[in-house]
């Protein structure tokens, strides 16, 4: 059976060098871009895609023992500790980086390099919204009024969702994050597993119930890039609570055991050259980490946050599994804020 | 010294193809998560909350759909405009990817839904759900079912038996099994369904499934999710046993193909507006969808094409490469595992039904275990659609195989053909209308969302399922109306590839 199947699928001709490169559903870039380095380089680029970022460093971290690909993109900086603590990576530092934008180098041992960044934030529907006060602050939303209009991602299953979490534990601290999500329990905020349900199903422009939905801030700018009438401005917006919007940084980095070091450099040069970084904002709908790349004209509707919650990626490791269980003990599994926080040693 | 028969050799490549493809890498997986943190994991309530609503999920849907199957087969019996139509569509809902299925719902009787009904987050949307999911699969074993019973309630009349005592007495013990099997079936794939209860219920709903999920996929919690697995395990094997015996016991001989009764016109009629109207009301979702999907012409054209995302047209091609492959390994793996039951290696039985109850996600996880240079490899990918649309195929196989009938095989027999001739010139004559059927339904298993979160796969090899989902992933109306397009072209394929297939009609075990 085996044998059988070998011959049915073996491949037609052995690529000279073939690089792999693993990453999340959401990775995009034109295929004539890709097809350009291919052609120049040499390289013929695999891409295998594994679920959403969570989901992809884990298989990385699963397969250490023998890895499945030369290349991990798309891990963000809410996982960057966990990549780097699981020694899944090899340094390098890419003649690119005096290029890119500084702060974004979290990274002082350049395994993992900045590729691109974005925001997790709040979108609401115009429509719905229209004679309606907006939530002034993060803490506003858990009001019954506001909590009834919201839906979010289960942080234990999204990485949109999981930095919601994380903002609300910045901006409202160790205790109080606990009070506000039990608010929103009480209050009736709607959970969903993934971005997709929750903007497709539940957010109430596309037919469900809930005018406030866990998104991006690029989310509106992307509404009018794909909006069928061609609209003038986006149907939704974005609301920018102070502390309620999280910095997402996605990097990239070389999987140690690759028998391709050069191929795997030369990928990662170009990933940050300008050619892949101006391709990076309407395929992917973030933005370059790269300074010197102009923006799509379409992206004046995506904001950039004035306050946006941060958390180091240090803190991010110590507390971020124990978040994820407190949060799913409070809001899933409807225990009270004060009994998961007596629960704590 | 044993003589090499087909059914042992047909058994032991079963076996090796089950280790391979199943045992080996969840193996692996179990392995991990052995130890520590089994014991704090069961003594969770939250996780026997999860079980509890899993099983009563479950039951419920169980005994819904029997109790709509049952009278909607014996109308089945008559002859009636659209009869054969419906059979065959019964199982299109089965190969919908739960995300597209739950639109449909959304759009219907959803908050802002066509009716005017808010169902989301009740417990009813749910069972109408489940009863969308499963009653074709039951229809069709009672479809099959009932004309057999036919020969002796007219026995127990002839032998003076008022009409309502020798049903009770004669009629449901025979038919007690068929409805086992069928509840038994509906529980397998309500009980362990990952995305519509999420998806239509909310988080509240979640099944077990979506927990090993959670624990696996984004937290490598191993012994949480090993202990939830072998929960489900457990749960899964008593029920499966029970399926079997009930199958086992399905001792009617049923005639070749069930002929439908004919009507007189003016009754047909009447049967067939009511069973319209039935099956109107309960695929309506489907229906909704099939409206918004082709709302937008465009869409379609521009889905196609692709633009930003996989071509609608490599979709389709991948769709139909994938489930041709998948079909070569599958069709011998099902009928060499249906023929190795009928002949009695009883071991394989339960082993046969072991892919409809573990967890896709710790399975995946585990071929990169067990195979990481193989990993991204179509070899893998195959092998997992195979691993999960053999069991559909042989069910539905195996009571064609107990009913063949006796003597065509003993006289071949005695006339002295061995047994391997035998399969090829008189048993696989006789199978293949049931053979067609099954393999409409395996077929149905691969070219749905299967294997979605299974392994790692290539951009170039995105399929329908894929493909709808990549849409669904960006914010705008253009995907959006892209997705629903190409939903709609799904669920017609599907449909074709049905009515085309399902010739033969057999009905399931």
């Amino acid at each position: 059976m085996g044998g059988l199947l070998g011959l049915l699928m073996a491949p037609a001709l052995a690529q000279p060098t073939t690089l792999t490169v693993l990453t999340h559903e959401s990775f995009n870039l034109d295929k004539n871009l890709i097809a350009q380095f291919e052609q120049a380089s040499g390289i013929k680029l695999r891409f295998l895609k594994a679920g959403d970022a969570g989901e992809t460093l884990n298989r990385a971290i699963l397969t250490k023992a023998a890895p499945v690909a030369d290349v991990l993109y798309g891990f963000d900086n809410s996982l960057l500790s966990k990549a780097l603590a699981a020694g899944i990576l090899e340094p390098y530092r890419s003649p690119q980086l005096p290029s890119l934008r500084s702060e974004f180098v979290l990274d002082p041992t350049y395994r993992a390099l900045p590729v691109d960044f974005g925001y997790v934030a709040l979108n609401y529907d115009k429509a719905h919204f229209k004679d309606k006060a907006l939530p002034q602050t993060l803490a506003d939303l858990a009001r019954p009024e506001f909590a009834k209009l919201l839906v979010v991602e289960n942080p234990a299953t999204s990485s949109p969702g999981l930095a919601f979490l994380l903002a609300t534990v910045a901006t409202l601290g160790e205790d109080g994050y606990l009070d506000f999500w039990e608010g929103l329990r009480k209050g009736g905020v709607r959970v969903e597993k993934g971005w997709s349900e929750a903007y497709y199903t539940a957010f109430s422009k596309n037919g469900g119930d809930r005018p406030l939905v866990v998104s991006y801030a690029t989310s509106p700018a992307a509404e009018l890039f794909y909006s069928e009438k061609k609209l003038t401005e986006p149907p939704t917006g974005n609301l920018l609570l102070p502390g309620s919007s999280f910095l997402q940084v996605e990097f990239v980095g070389i999987l140690k055991g690759t028998k391709q070091p050069a191929a795997a450099r030369k990928f990662v040069d170009w990933l940050l050259s300008k050619p892949a970084q101006e391709n990076i904002p309407t395929q992917m709908w973030v933005y370059p980490t790269r300074k010197d790349v102009a923006l799509p004209e379409v992206f004046k509707w995506a904001e950039v946050p004035k306050e946006p919650a941060q958390l180091s990626p240090q803190r991010i490791a110590q507390g971020a599994e124990r978040w994820v269980r407190e949060w799913t003990e409070v809001v899933l599994q409807g225990q009270s804020a004060l009994a998961v926080r007596k629960a704590r040693r | 010294m044993r003589r090499l028969e087909p059914a042992r050799c047909g058994a032991w490549l079963v076996w090796v193809f089950l280790a391979l493809a199943l045992l080996y890498p969840l193996g692996r997986i179990l392995a991990l998560g052995l130890g520590e943190g089994l014991g704090p994991t069961l003594a969770n309530p939250y996780y026997w909350g999860r079980l509890a609503w899993s099983l009563a999920y479950g039951l419920g849907s169980s005994l819904l759909v029997v109790a709509l199957a049952l009278p909607l087969a014996y109308a089945f019996r008559y002859r009636f405009p659209g009869r054969d139509l419906w059979l065959s569509l019964a199982t299109v809902p089965f190969v919908l990817p739960t995300l597209v299925v739950a639109l449909g719902f959304l759009a219907l009787v959803g908050p802002r839904g066509v009716l005017g009904v808010d169902l989301y987050g009740t417990p009813w949307i749910l069972f109408w759900a489940s009863a969308f999911y499963n009653l074709g699969l039951v229809l069709r074993m009672l479809v099959a079912v009932l004309p057999a019973l036919e020969p002796p309630l007219a026995a127990a009349r002839t032998l003076g038996a008022s009409p309502w005592r020798a049903y009770w007495r004669v009629g449901v013990p025979l038919l007690a099994p068929a409805l086992l099997a069928g509840g038994g079936l509906t529980f397998l794939y309500s009980f362990s369904s990952f995305g519509l209860p999420l998806l239509l219920g909310g988080a509240r709903y979640a099944t077990l499934e979506v927990e090993v999920y959670g624990l696996l996929a984004y937290r490598l919690a191993f012994p949480e999710a090993t202990a939830l697995i072998l929960l489900q395990l457990a749960v899964l094997a008593l029920v499966s046993l029970l399926y079997l015996g009930a199958q086992r016991r399905l001792a009617l001989s049923l005639s070749a193909a069930p002929r439908p009764k004919p009507l007189p016109p003016a009754a047909a009629w009447r049967l067939a507006a009511g069973v319209w109207l039935f099956f109107l009301a309960l695929y309506a979702p489907l229906l909704a969808l099939l409206a918004r999907a082709f709302a937008a012409p465009g869409a379609l054209a521009s889905a196609w094409t692709g633009g930003d995302f996989t071509p609608g047209a490599l979709a389709l091609a991948n769709t139909l490469r994938f489930a041709g492959l998948s079909l070569l390994v599958a069709l011998p793996l099902g009928f060499l595992y249906a023929y190795a039951v009928w002949r009695g290696e009883r071991s394989l039985d339960l082993a046969g039904l072991f892919p409809l109850m573990v967890s896709p996600v710790a399975v995946g996880l585990g071929y990169l275990l067990a195979y990481p240079s193989l990993s991204g490899s179509l070899l893998i990918l195959i092998g997992a659609y195979a691993l999960l649309s053999y069991p559909l195929l042989a069910r539905a196989l195996l009571p064609a195989f107990r009913a063949m009938p006796k003597g065509v095989l003993e006289a071949a027999r005695v006339l002295g053909a061995g047994p391997w001739r035998r399969l090829l010139r008189v048993e696989w004559p006789l199978l293949r209308p049931a053979l067609l059927s099954g393999t409409a339904l395996a077929l149905a298993a691969v070219v749905g969302e299967f294997g979605a979160t299974l392994v790692l796969r290539r951009p170039e090899w995105a399929t329908l399922a894929l493909a709808i989902y990549e849409r669904l992933g960006k914010p705008g109306a253009e995907p959006f109306q892209e997705a629903l397009a190409l939903a709609g072209l799904l669920a017609l394929l599907a449909g074709g590839l049905f009515l085309l297939l399902d010739r033969g009609r057999r009905g399931l075990g």
